[in-house]
Parts: structure tokens; C-alpha cells; sequence
């Protein structure tokens, strides 16, 4: 079981790399694009060579139509699908200054608590993230400049966010079955690392 | 209760909760949630703002440069551009009496102008410069103490996540902050490398020597650094120049630093996939602080107590400056057992409406960029204060056989370093304000 | 008091549409009902959540009311874009008048009706800021513009001008980056993003404005019916037709102090004439046709709003 979930997390964050790392890309892409544009409509490049200036203005080299929309769509995604990843290693910040000074057990049962809070949050977050997307297709938005549905980015965010209440469930059952048999199934990963 | 009542009640409930080992980010959404809840008498609001805010939270353009950053660092660990630095550093300053732990602030600094992570930047000098000062008989303490202070430049120099943090709770300028940033983190630096040499006077037993390296060495050393000089003008620099925005240059930064990973091969399949779960890790934690932060945030200001606050500091008729020193206090002894994020994003919004109102006798934009500085500085010396400091916990998880007590002795020195820099910044704002336009 | 509203918004409370505008409104509700309204302002977003939520936060009362620009929301109030087309508006009061009259007529039970609006209204003459100068539609390519609403960035597209999407705090830093080379924006908030600085050139129109944004004051629907009646007097009374014809007129005129800033300093303001402007206007016609073909394709018909805007606009222009 706990291979399928670590399976599963690990295979989110790498749909989160790669849309992040698409995003980094896309963006470059338009920062040449918008540099390369005004060279070739500066002064000095429409004397040289104005018809390949044009040309090339021409055929569209210029910043990419929509790249803020969709950095803003992606990162969202990238972010929902990084959470279970971060759910499952214990990555979240927290303080033990005090319950370092607390018997196991005791930790144990914080834990179970504060992880089975925490997939109540994570399911809570999803269902209205539904809500959400299904209020967006109704009313019919759509983004500023390329127009696509806004619950389209509402809904690649929403498959994030299920995966991520799913782990959720699966590390509070891990933190009740250890508080009811003392067997440690997932260790504390480090605390934090921003 | 009322309102206002709710809303002061809720800060001994998250420190209850936070000091039970609640993630801090949980923490703040779970009391947001339940104080808005108690205030408007329903789920209808707070679970309405559900609705949208965790996908627009998650989706905000500014923010976007914080997953960025952090694989651009991890790149540019995979392309040796650390220990590149470390080389460097030590083949000038290795020589000197405590002149290894001199180079790791060296290599730290240079390390923070293409990072913008404390903890990161602690970790990445750490794996790479811990061997060697252990190797050259430096003290455990003074070696764990002196690289989790230099994890610290990792923030201090521009760029840095927290920065971000603060430009987009403030509605100041990114870039002006950066550049605002710069002069303080060199002071950074240069106040370590003094702390180092008084503490190799008082213990000179701490520090072991080494031989000098051969001045051709020493310079194709500084060559092969040069990716780093590439990438932090590259980014910094076309940030300032006008090539792109904040976010365009963190995309830049980090393909360019896998670009050059790539190149010399220190990105492979498996180090990509690596990073991804590196970068998944921080990022979500980031952002579900920044999730929690926003939703208490909301909470608080529906009690008005960030108002009220205002209004009764206002009415104590106390100098600017006392207020401004109270504060900073407050981050200090806070920043002991709390980390810089989530007390920026709690505390931002609380204090920066206070500040605001107050005369300096500068700019209201000066004012905003020479306290956001002052915060960054008073909240990363949180990192490294005894007894919660995640840096100190990084980097002596590095070094199993030296005891947390011999860390927390040897980093008063560096604290001691922070602490007169605030005192230089506080009462020059100049030298924050030096390099801005106008 | 007996009732408190929650008023959300995304400026900051000393901007111009909250000192001049709403705090008169909401100050003026509070004395008429005798105190026993009591209205919290929260600017700058403090409630939480980004602009774009603003409408759906008074559709769920996680405010009571809120101010808007409708254009956040794209897709979702189609009609009232007609509005925002290029050369529709003249001047504030009449197109606000317009406007109103029209949401009462056709948006008010059908785009609207999950809020009560209280007002509804434009801001001044939308027009060009540019490092280069713009007299003639040709100017405009090769830029990057950012643009004011969805219909300008079509404009821009069909002028050979790269359209740029940014919020309005990011055009200080676009500017000054080079990201952008000018954007569309009324005087009246070129002073507070230190454009006049950034830019040396600046295209006004004659007749018609280049474009305007719409705004509403919605409120929470529940909310507004639960009042007592002598309470949804105030607010009935304070609201509507005259209000939105203030609102729009109060924004307009802080368009002239910000124009003299500009002139002060020794811009170039190019005040393009009536002739000038109909090449402009000619130059803007395929976005027409693109507007009424995307409203026939959702049902509405586009061309019989645009002529109704058009002949309601003319009239009430003095
Ligand atoms: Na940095
Ligand atoms: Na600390």
C-alpha cells in the first residue's frame, strides 16, 4: 500500500516538474520572442534588411499571446500536484521544540490528530475547488487574452487536489494504525527546506 | 465574544497549535477557517471562499517565481556551481587562520546571488564545505554555527523568496527590493567573516591550518565560476536592466542553470526527477503556508484587529522609532522558535499598516523598502537563534557527532554579527536606500 | 447600529475611487440612516482572494458589497462589453447614463441577477500612453501595448501591435523594463503609476474615447432583502441612475488635474481631431463584426446592443 501511494505521489510531482518545467520554457520562449521583435522593428534592422524584418514579424516572432495566462494556470496545477508528494514525506513546516520533550506516545497521538485534521482540509479543499470549477463553467468565464474556459484550469488544479486528499486519507490511516500498534511506518522526513 | 474578541483570542490558539507540532501552514488555515466560521455565525463565507481562493492563491503570477528559484538552486548544485564557488573561495582565503570557515561565507554568498533559499543555500554549502573544514580541524560547533549562518546570505542576497513574500503583501517593487537587498547582504558577509576572526582569536584551538595553494591554481579555480557570475548577472541584472520581469528572470535562471547542468552532465534523467521531488517538497510547503497565511489573514481583518492594533499604537503617541525598535524585537525573540515565512506572511499584514502611518521623514516607498529589508534580516537571524533555528537543525544533521549545544554556543557570535547590523541599518537607512533610483 | 455591511474592493483606501466615490457613498448611507448602517471598508483586498473573485464574493456574501470592474471576469457578463468597445463611449456621464438604463433594461434579471446592483459605471476616456508617439493606427505596430480590455488587445492584434496582458500595478515596472513600449489607461490613474514619467507621449481622441472599462457596486442579494424597509430606502435612494451618473462623472473629472501633471511636465500630448479619430474608428471596424459574431454565437444580439449603445450615448452627450 504504502508503495502505490509513494508510487503515485512521486508520479504527481513529476507531472508538477514537467508543467513547471514547460512553463520555464514557455516563458524564455516569449522573452526572445518579445527581444527578437523589437530588433527586427528597430531603425537600423528595417533599413537593413526590412523585408526579412518583416517577414519575421510577420510570421509571428514576438512574445507568446497569453504566456502570464498561462504561467498562472499551470503553476497552479504544478502546485496541486506537488502537495501529495510533500503530504507523504512529512514535508510540511512545523516547531517540535516542545513535543521533542514529549513522550513517543504522546507524539504518536498528535500526529494522528494533526494528520487526520489535515486530510479533513484536504478533502474540504477539493469538494469546493468542485464547486468552484463547476460555478466557473456555468457562468461560462474565460481567461483575459486566449479565451479558454477558465474551469479548464480549474479542473487540471482539481485532479491535483483529489490525488492530494486521497494521500491525505492514506497518512492519517498510517498515523492511527501506528498510534493503535506503536509501529512507525512513515519516518518524520526533515523539517522543512525553504 | 465579539468580533474584535474572537479575533485577539486567536493568536494563543495557533501558538497552542503550532507548539504542538501542527504545520504551521494547517495551523493558520484550521483557525482562519474556524474564527470565520465563529465571526460571520455559518461555513457559508469561509467555505465560499474555498470556492476560489486555493486555486487563485496557487495561480498567482508572482508567486510563480518561488518553485522557479528553488529549481534553479537545485540546478545549479547539479552543475557544480557550489563547489565551484567553495574552490574559489578557499584556494584565496584557505590559508588564513580560520580562513576555511572565511571561504564557506564566501561560497555561501556567492551561492545566495543565484539562490533565494536559506535553508537551500545552508544545505547545499553544507554538503560540499562541512568535509573540508572538519578535514582541516575546525571545531564541530564553529564549523556547523558558521555554515548555517552563511545559509542565511542565501536569503539576505537578492534573490530571495522572502523578499517576494514581502513585495507582494506590501504592493512594493520586486526589483527595487532586490537592489535594496544587495548592500545589506554584503554587510551579511563581511559581518561573518569578523565574527569568524574574533572567534579564531578567543578559540584559537577551533580552527586547524592549511597550506597555501599556488597562485595559478587559486586563479583557474576563480575561472571556473564563471557559471555562476553568468546566471546571477544573467537574472539579477536582467532583471534591473529591463530584459524581464522578476518571474521572467527566475525562468531564465533556472533554465539557464540547467542548461549548464546539463552540459556538464550533472543533469541526467535521474537528477531531474530528483529535483522535481526536491522542488515538489519545498514548493508545496511554501505554498500551503502562504494558502493557511491568506486565510487567517482574511479572518484577522474581518475582526479589524490589524486596525484596532494600528489605532492604539497610533494613540500611545510612542516616536517612530520606538515603534520600529519594538518590532523588531518582536522578530527577534519570535524568531526563535518560529521560521521566517509564515512570520512574515502572519505578521506582515499586522505591522506594515502600523509602519505605514508613521513619519521617518522618508518616502512612503522608502519607508516600505527600508523596513522590509530590516524584517528580512531581523527574521533570518530567526534561522540561526537557538533553540528553533532551522538552519542550525540542517546543519547539524550533517555532523551527527557534534552536539546541538556546541552549535548553539559558537552561532552567538554570528547572532552577535546580525545583531549590530540591524542596530547600522536602523540607524542609516541610507545605506538600504543607497542604490535606488531617486 | 442595527446592520453592518462589509464593502470590499481591490484598491487602496486613498486611491481616488475609494476617497472620492465610495467612502462619499457609504459615508452618506450611514448619516441618512441615522447610524443605524454601519459600513466597514475593507480595501486593498483584505477579505482575501484576488480581484477576480470580487463578483462571486458578493453572489456568497463573503462581503456584502463589492466594487468590481466587470471585464475581470471575461465571458461571464458578455453583454455589458459593448461598453468597452473602441470608440463607443464620449464622455463619462453619458455612456454611466447609458449604461445604467441598459443593465435596468437587459442585464438586471438575467447576467445580474444573483446580486443586487447598486450602481453602474465607466471611467474616463481610455487612451494611448506610449514611449514613441501614436497619431495614425500604423504608429501602433511593432509595440507592445498593454490593454485595457479584451476587445482594445483585439484592436491592438489587428493593428500589428503585440498585446501585452498585465495588471494595472504592473505597468510602472513594465515600462520602465521595456516590457511594454505604452498602455491604454484613463488620465485619472497615470499620476499614482507615475506614467507621465515613463512615457512622453500621450494619444487622446476627439468624439469618441479609445475605450472605457465598467464597473458595478454589487451587493449580496440576501443581504439587501433582509434589510427593513426603511433601510432599503436609504440604500434604494442612494443607489441607481444618479449615483452611477457620480460615480462615472467623479472619475472623469480627476481625469483633468492628471492631464495637467502630464503637460507640466512637458509631454506631448497629441489631441487627435475628428478626422484624425475616424481613421481610428474605420481601423476598429472587423472588431465590430468579431463582437457580434461572438454574441450571435451565444445567443445575444450584438448589433442591436451596439446600436441601442450607440443612439443612447448620443443622446445624453451634450
Ligand atoms: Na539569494
Ligand atoms: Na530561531
Amino acid at each position: 500500500m504504502h508503495k502505490i501511494m509513494m508510487s503515485l505521489a512521486r508520479f504527481m510531482a513529476v507531472l508538477g516538474g514537467i508543467a513547471l518545467s514547460a512553463l520555464i520554457l514557455l516563458t524564455c520562449i516569449s522573452i526572445a520572442g518579445r527581444l527578437l521583435n523589437g530588433f527586427f522593428h528597430k531603425d537600423f534592422m528595417q533599413g537593413l534588411l526590412p523585408e526579412f524584418s518583416n517577414w519575421m514579424i510577420e510570421i509571428g516572432v514576438g512574445p507568446v499571446n497569453g504566456d502570464f495566462e498561462l504561467v498562472e494556470s499551470g503553476v497552479a496545477f504544478a502546485i496541486f500536484a506537488f502537495i501529495p508528494l510533500c503530504q507523504i514525506t512529512a514535508g510540511h513546516a512545523s516547531v517540535d521544540i516542545f513535543t521533542s520533550t514529549l513522550s513517543a506516545r504522546v507524539n504518536r497521538f498528535l500526529r494522528m490528530v494533526t494528520e487526520t485534521v489535515f486530510a479533513a482540509v484536504l478533502i474540504l479543499i477539493a469538494v469546493k475547488l468542485y464547486d468552484g470549477m463547476a460555478s466557473k463553467m456555468r457562468y461560462g468565464e474565460t481567461s483575459f487574452l486566449l479565451q479558454f474556459p477558465t474551469w479548464w484550469a480549474y479542473a487540471a488544479s482539481l485532479f491535483g487536489a483529489v490525488v492530494s486528499a486521497i494521500v491525505g486519507v492514506y497518512v492519517a490511516a498510517v498515523r492511527i494504525y501506528e498510534f493503535s500498534t506503536g509501529r512507525i511506518v512513515i519516518v518524520d522526513g526533515m523539517e522543512a527546506d525553504a | 465574544m465579539s468580533a474584535l474578541e474572537i479575533g485577539i483570542a486567536s493568536f494563543p490558539a495557533l501558538m497552542v497549535l503550532i507548539f504542538l507540532r501542527v504545520p504551521i501552514g494547517l495551523a493558520m488555515f484550521v483557525v482562519g477557517l474556524v474564527g470565520l466560521v465563529i465571526v460571520t455565525d455559518g461555513t457559508n463565507v469561509a467555505f465560499s471562499r474555498l470556492k476560489n481562493e486555493t486555486y487563485t492563491t496557487f495561480s498567482s503570477y508572482s508567486l510563480s517565481i518561488v518553485p522557479m528559484f528553488l529549481l534553479m538552486g537545485h540546478f545549479a548544485t547539479l552543475g557544480g556551481m557550489s563547489s565551484a564557488l567553495f574552490k574559489a573561495a578557499e584556494g584565496f582565503l584557505g590559508h588564513r587562520k580560520g580562513g576555511v570557515a572565511m571561504a564557506s561565507i564566501g561560497a555561501c554568498a556567492g551561492f545566495g546571488a543565484i539562490c533565494g533559499s536559506s535553508l537551500a543555500t545552508a544545505a547545499t554549502m553544507g554538503r560540499v564545505a562541512l568535509p573540508e573544514l572538519r578535514q582541516y580541524g575546525y571545531a564541530g560547533g564553529f564549523s556547523t554555527a558558521t555554515l548555517a549562518a552563511g545559509g542565511t546570505l542565501g536569503i539576505l542576497i537578492p534573490p530571495s523568496v522572502v523578499l517576494v513574500i514581502y513585495a507582494i503583501l506590501t504592493e512594493q517593487n520586486i526589483a527595487k527590493l532586490f537592489l535594496a537587498a544587495f548592500i545589506p547582504g554584503l554587510l551579511a558577509a563581511l559581518g561573518y567573516v569578523i565574527a569568524i576572526s574574533i572567534y579564531v582569536r578567543l578559540y584559537p584551538d577551533s580552527a586547524g591550518t592549511r597550506p597555501p595553494v599556488p597562485y595559478g591554481e587559486r586563479f583557474s579555480a576563480l575561472l571556473r565560476v564563471w557559471p555562476v557570475l553568468l546566471v546571477f548577472g544573467l537574472v539579477v541584472g536582467g532583471i534591473y536592466l529591463g530584459w524581464f520581469t522578476p518571474t521572467e528572470g527566475a525562468a531564465v535562471g533556472a533554465a539557464g542553470t540547467g542548461l549548464i547542468a546539463f552540459l556538464n552532465g550533472g543533469l541526467t534523467f535521474s537528477t531531474l526527477i530528483e529535483s522535481f521531488y526536491v522542488t515538489a517538497r519545498s514548493t508545496a510547503m511554501v505554498f500551503f503556508i502562504v494558502l493557511g497565511a491568506g486565510f487567517y489573514n482574511g479572518f484577522l481583518a474581518l475582526t479589524q484587529v490589524p486596525q484596532e492594533l494600528s489605532n492604539f499604537v497610533v494613540s500611545q503617541g510612542l516616536s517612530p522609532w520606538m515603534v520600529l525598535s519594538l518590532i523588531l524585537v518582536f522578530y527577534l525573540l519570535f524568531g526563535c522558535l518560529m521560521d521566517s515565512l509564515s512570520m512574515i506572511l502572519l505578521t506582515i499584514p499586522i505591522f506594515f499598516p502600523v509602519i505605514s502611518v508613521l513619519d521617518f521623514g522618508m518616502s512612503a516607498e522608502h519607508v516600505a523598502i527600508w523596513f522590509g529589508i530590516l524584517v528580512l534580516i531581523v527574521v533570518e537571524v530567526g534561522l540561526i537563534t537557538p533553540p528553533v533555528g532551522m538552519n542550525l537543525f540542517i546543519i547539524n544533521a550533517m555532523d551527527r557527532k557534534t552536539p546541538m549545544v556546541e552549535t548553539y554556543k559558537a552561532v552567538l557570535f554570528f547572532v552577535g554579527s546580525d545583531l549590530v547590523r540591524v542596530v547600522i541599518l536602523v540607524m542609516f537607512p541610507a545605506i538600504t536606500l543607497f542604490l535606488l533610483p531617486n | 447600529q442595527e446592520v453592518t455591511l462589509k464593502l470590499h474592493q481591490f484598491l487602496p483606501a486613498q486611491a481616488n475611487v475609494p476617497k472620492l466615490i465610495l467612502d462619499v457613498w457609504a459615508d452618506k448611507i450611514e448619516a441618512d440612516s441615522d447610524g443605524r448602517i454601519k459600513i466597514d471598508r475593507y480595501p486593498s483586498m483584505q477579505l482575501g482572494g484576488r480581484p477576480p473573485e470580487l463578483m462571486d464574493q458578493a453572489v456568497d456574501g463573503v462581503a456584502d458589497i463589492v466594487w468590481t470592474v466587470v471585464g475581470y471576469t471575461p465571458g461571464r457578463f458578455p453583454g455589458t462589453e459593448v461598453f468597452e468597445l473602441p470608440f463607443m463611449m464620449t464622455n463619462a456621464r453619458a455612456a454611466s447614463r447609458a449604461y445604467w438604463e441598459m443593465f435596468e433594461k437587459h442585464w438586471k434579471d438575467t447576467d445580474f441577477q444573483d446580486v443586487h446592483i447598486l450602481g453602474a459605471w465607466v471611467h474616463g476616456p481610455g487612451m494611448f500612453h506610449t514611449k514613441d508617439p501614436v497619431a495614425t493606427p500604423d504608429d501602433l505596430r511593432g509595440m507592445k501595448i498593454r490593454g485595457g480590455s479584451r476587445s482594445i488587445n483585439s484592436l491592438l492584434s489587428e493593428l500589428g501591435a503585440t498585446p501585452v496582458g498585465m495588471p494595472v500595478p504592473a505597468i510602472p515596472e513594465g515600462l520602465s523594463k521595456g516590457v511594454i513600449d505604452g498602455t491604454t489607461i484613463p488620465w485619472e490613474v497615470t499620476p499614482a503609476l507615475k506614467v507621465p514619467e515613463l512615457v512622453t507621449n500621450h494619444t487622446e481622441f476627439t468624439g469618441n474615447a479609445l475605450y472605457v472599462l465598467t464597473f458595478v457596486l454589487a451587493m449580496n442579494k440576501d443581504k439587501y432583502e433582509s434589510l427593513p424597509d426603511d433601510l432599503k430606502k436609504v440604500i434604494d435612494d442612494n443607489s441607481g441612475l444618479e449615483f452611477s451618473i457620480f460615480a462615472g462623472g467623479t472619475q472623469e473629472d480627476s481625469d483633468g488635474p492628471a492631464r495637467q501633471i502630464a503637460a507640466d511636465m512637458g509631454n506631448n500630448i497629441i489631441t487627435l481631431d475628428a478626422e484624425q479619430t475616424a481613421v481610428w474608428k474605420d481601423a476598429s471596424q472587423p472588431i465590430y463584426e468579431e463582437w457580434v459574431a461572438d454574441m450571435d454565437s451565444k445567443g445575444i444580439d450584438g448589433q442591436a446592443l451596439i446600436d441601442e449603445a450607440k443612439t443612447l450615448i448620443e443622446q445624453y452627450t451634450d
